[in-house]
């Protein structure tokens, strides 16, 4: 698995596809593939690409879900997928509630991706720097 | 020696600054310099949160939310081997700023914390300070808040120029921004 974090607007996606060929990912915004989904990236031997990983994560707290009981199974079952993810934890802690455990959450869960990761990488100004 | 120890929220950071604490100051008296007052159940639950992390862990716990000078002489043997690890800046910042009797200019400010922590930092072997990327989310504040950016800009600026290395951590992953040019150990 790879994780591509970094800040709006840095290139994140580009830089995957640049890397990875984009006719070998099957990307998908905030949002994880369901099952039909990951077996047809498994099957025509492409990438499961998932996009903007935060605000699928915002969209799962706003309805009460937990995004980790979603998430870590797809994660497990799809080793080779790339997530990416904007950094937004770098500002003003917020007074709303629901804003910081967005950020908290959205934090905790990449630090938990990035363990897992066989690499992470991070952008900016479209220049991806190795991590991990 | 002084570490600074930077990133987001959520980042990994205090997880980090802990470990790196306990490794360097293994032959030290560790001492937990907490910055942060607590107002509400949200505060009480993060506190006890980072308790928790650092039980039994040996760490010696001094409450210092203001004028953080003084935790120096709470240090218990001024002469032995000591090493504290001060979380985090931000708090401090916010604390020293935003007084009862009004705010204090960023200048001011700056000058007091910087006073604090050189002097702080005599008494001690190691001291690694938790600090807090809050820079980057591209929102223009309150005259107030634009106050409080510049002055945890400028502390945060001086801090690293005394500092023997600054850590920034990004996902749990630990980046030297400066220092010896190590590599680190992904946990």
């Amino acid at each position: 698995m790879k994780l591509v974090i970094g800040g709006y607007a840095q290139g994140k996606l580009c830089y995957v596809l640049q890397k990875t060929g984009e006719a070998d990912c099957m990307i998908y915004d905030a949002s994880l593939p369901d099952d039909t989904q990951q077996k047809e990236a498994e099957e025509s031997n492409r990438i499961l690409v998932v996009n903007h990983l935060h605000k699928w994560i915002r969209e799962m707290l706003t309805a009460g879900k937990e995004p980790e009981q979603l998430l870590f199974p797809f994660l497990r079952k799809n080793q080779n997928c790339i997530v990416i993810c904007d950094e937004i934890g770098n500002g003003i802690v917020p007074i709303d509630p629901l804003e910081r455990e967005y950020r908290e959450r959205t934090g905790r869960i990449l630090i938990e991706i990035a363990k897992q990761a066989d690499e992470v990488v991070r952008i900016i100004c479209g220049i991806g720097q190795k991590i991990k | 020696m002084l570490t600074i120890v930077t990133g987001g929220s959520g980042s990994g950071k205090s997880a980090f600054a802990e470990d790196y604490l306990l490794r360097i100051g293994e032959q030290c008296q560790k001492y937990y310099i907490a910055t942060m007052q607590v107002y509400d159940e949200e505060g009480r639950k993060k506190v006890e949160k980072h308790r928790t992390m650092r039980a039994g862990k040996g760490f010696y716990t001094i409450e210092q939310p203001v004028q953080i000078e003084c935790a120096a002489e709470k240090i218990q043997e001024p002469s032995g081997n000591n090493a504290a690890l001060l979380e985090c800046m931000s708090n401090l910042t916010a604390n020293e700023m935003f007084m009862p009797e009004g705010i204090l200019q960023e200048d001011a400010v700056t000058k007091k914390i910087i006073a604090g922590i050189a002097r702080l930092n005599e008494q001690l072997t190691h001291l690694v300070i938790v600090t807090n990327n809050v820079f980057e989310d591209g929102i223009t504040y309150d005259e107030t808040t634009m106050e409080y950016l510049r002055a945890m800009g400028s502390i945060n600026e001086k801090l690293a120029s005394m500092a023997d290395e600054v850590i920034e951590v990004v996902v749990g992953i630990p980046i030297e921004i400066k220092g010896k040019g190590r590599t680190w150990q992904c946990r």
